[in-house]
């Protein structure tokens, strides 16, 4: 992971001094992508609003303590992607408990076959398979970083990205014809 | 294949994306505001060694006759911007003719040429008609048409939370459309609140803009950002750009050739068929366009973290941006934009200080109204940033 630009250094230090606009910088370049990777790890719209904002509201928090030479964003979406996971397995089991067949479909508008052929097959994945796709493909984090990120080896990460794509690739082909 | 996943994650998006971020927003900054930090002595123990270390040799350096001069370089650099005029305290009058329509937290206001103002009752946003004989407002599921002294015409209810209504540009309020979003619905209704109906189904969320010029065709965006010009009687696609930015605001030309598309990293600049002409990315922060009456040319808000500064910048949207001119300049955030019917003046919202700007774009004027928080009925005591007035038109016709 690189280290965090001139700007984001800025922001995090004014934030720390009390600037709310330093603040609302760093929740701007951050929350998008925060929010919409919770929203396709969990697929839920209100509990991804709710993991961005208890993220931020932890960065909030831990703003003092926080070492400004690092880069915030893999540190929020850290929080961000293991909330999600928890969350959408936690769902699942409720599910399973309930024997509830709900659909976990997004709502993708118009976004075209293939788009809607990857959020259908995206629904489908267990959400740690679901998690590292939105790491690698999403935020574009690399395999070791998404290693370090949740904590896991590496290999581990290589097979859940290939399971993954594996399994999208066939939804998508099968959407597709 | 993972290329093509990419584009489609990334084209994926949660619903109520840019309602999410603001109430996020809000509750952040709730935090932050009650947050303890660590005491600024804690955190700086180690720089604070250094800093002394560094003043004793600054203090030495001060007492030869160019340190001296330096102190009165860094008094020169943190006086008061000279260009900035000293505010009245009260908007006692506009500077140019035509009303205003602000829409403040306490509900749409109109302000008169003399400066008298009147509310038109607890509604969340009003958009003018295109000749200020009526206002289109809108409160939770309600939406409602106003005479000018808030008596109410018309109002229909929708399931959903009503917004971005915006009156079509004909002469005549009985054959004008509103064109509203229900959630994230599209729909049409006459002015005369009459035939009420869907319009397309899911839409993105920035208030859809009617096209000068040409009866009854609107722009908006789709959820995936593409721009979207469609005939509301035919309901069939005029033609479709390529998607881009989700766009948070829509502005077309006076003459109707030109639409520009600003998203919160982008600015799109397409002509009247559609056709890209040109774009930027845009810095993280507040932003707003409105263009100069009668011409191609338009002002941009660009806000620069790194400085914290809102720059007014002027381009062309023509083939190319052309070399941006820049206006006016101050620290803080600009918040509104609204432009007078004469195009001489133009409003500048200065939410940090409170203030509204009055730039005559003609030559360097600049006169400013400070307490705008007050006068439209917000609360002192509350956070500026919240209170402060979200848009101005100015009308006849309404700008932006």
């Amino acid at each position: 992971m690189v280290g965090p630009g001139r700007q984001e250094r800025s922001w995090i230090r004014g934030a720390r001094a009390g600037s709310v606009s330093d603040l609302e910088a760093l929740f701007r370049e951050h929350w998008p992508r925060a929010h919409r990777a919770a929203y396709l790890v969990v697929q839920d719209a209100a509990a991804a609003e709710d993991i961005a904002q208890e993220a931020f509201l932890a960065a909030v928090r831990n703003l003092d303590r926080f070492d400004r030479r690092r880069p915030f964003g893999p540190w929020l979406h850290r929080i961000v992607v293991n909330r999600a996971i928890d969350w959408a397995r936690a769902r699942s089991l409720r599910r399973e408990l309930a024997e509830i067949p709900g659909s976990e479909d997004f709502d993708t508008g118009d976004l075209g076959t293939f788009s809607e052929g990857v959020a259908a097959g995206l629904a489908s994945l267990p959400p740690d398979q679901r998690a590292v796709i939105v790491l690698r493909y999403l935020l574009e984090y690399t395999p070791g970083e998404i290693a370090e990120l949740l904590e896991l080896p590496r290999g581990t990460v290589n097979s859940r990205l290939r399971r993954g794509l594996d399994r999208l690739e066939a939804i998508v082909d099968r959407e597709q014809r | 294949m993972s290329d093509d996943i990419k584009r489609s994650l990334q084209r994926i998006q949660a619903p109520d994306e840019i309602e999410a971020q603001r109430r996020g927003w809000v509750l952040v900054r709730e935090s932050f505001a009650d947050r303890e930090p660590l005491s600024w002595q804690r955190r700086n123990r180690r720089p604070l060694l250094v800093a002394a270390l560094a003043l004793l040799v600054l203090l030495a350096a001060f007492l030869s006759p160019p340190g001296r001069a330096l102190v009165g370089s860094v008094r020169d650099a943190v006086t008061p911007d000279k260009s900035t005029p000293k505010p009245k305290p009260a908007l006692v009058a506009l500077p140019a003719g035509g009303s205003l329509l602000v829409n403040s937290g306490k509900g749409p206001w109109i302000v008169h040429p003399d400066g008298s103002m009147r509310l038109l009752g607890p509604w969340w946003e009003g958009a003018w008609s295109l000749n200020a004989e009526h206002v289109a407002v809108t409160r939770a599921h309600r939406l409602a048409a106003l005479t000018p002294d808030g008596t109410i015409k018309w109002a229909l209810s929708r399931p959903k939370l009503l917004h971005g209504a915006r009156w079509s540009l004909e002469p005549a309020s009985e054959c004008c459309r509103i064109s509203y979003l229900n959630g994230r619905q599209l729909r049409v209704v006459a002015g005369d609140g009459t035939g009420d109906a869907p319009l397309r189904d899911v839409v993105g969320p920035v208030a859809p803009a009617w096209e000068p010029s040409v009866t009854r065709r609107l722009a908006f965006s789709t959820i995936d950002g593409r721009i979207e010009l469609v005939d509301v009687d035919t309901t069939r696609t005029v033609w479709l750009t390529a998607p881009g930015d989700p766009p948070t605001q829509l502005v077309w030309s006076d003459d109707g050739q030109r639409l520009l598309a600003l998203g919160e990293r982008s600015l799109r600049v397409f002509d009247a068929n559609g056709n890209k002409l040109w774009a930027i990315g845009m810095p993280v922060g507040p932003s707003g366009a409105v263009f100069v009456r009668k011409s191609h040319r338009f002002i941009l808000i660009r806000y620069s973290p790194a400085t914290q500064r809102s720059d007014l910048v002027l381009f062309q949207a023509e083939d190319t941006p052309g070399e941006p001119r820049f206006l006016y300049s101050a620290t803080g955030d600009f918040g509104t934009l609204a432009i007078s019917q004469n195009g001489q003046w133009l409003l500048v919202g200065w939410v940090n200080a409170d203030q509204w700007l009055f730039l005559r774009l003609t030559s360097a004027k600049v006169e400013s109204v400070s307490n705008i928080v007050e006068q439209f009925g917000g609360s002192p005591s509350a956070p500026v940033e919240r209170a402060f007035p979200k848009s101005v038109s100015w009308c006849c016709p309404a700008s932006p």
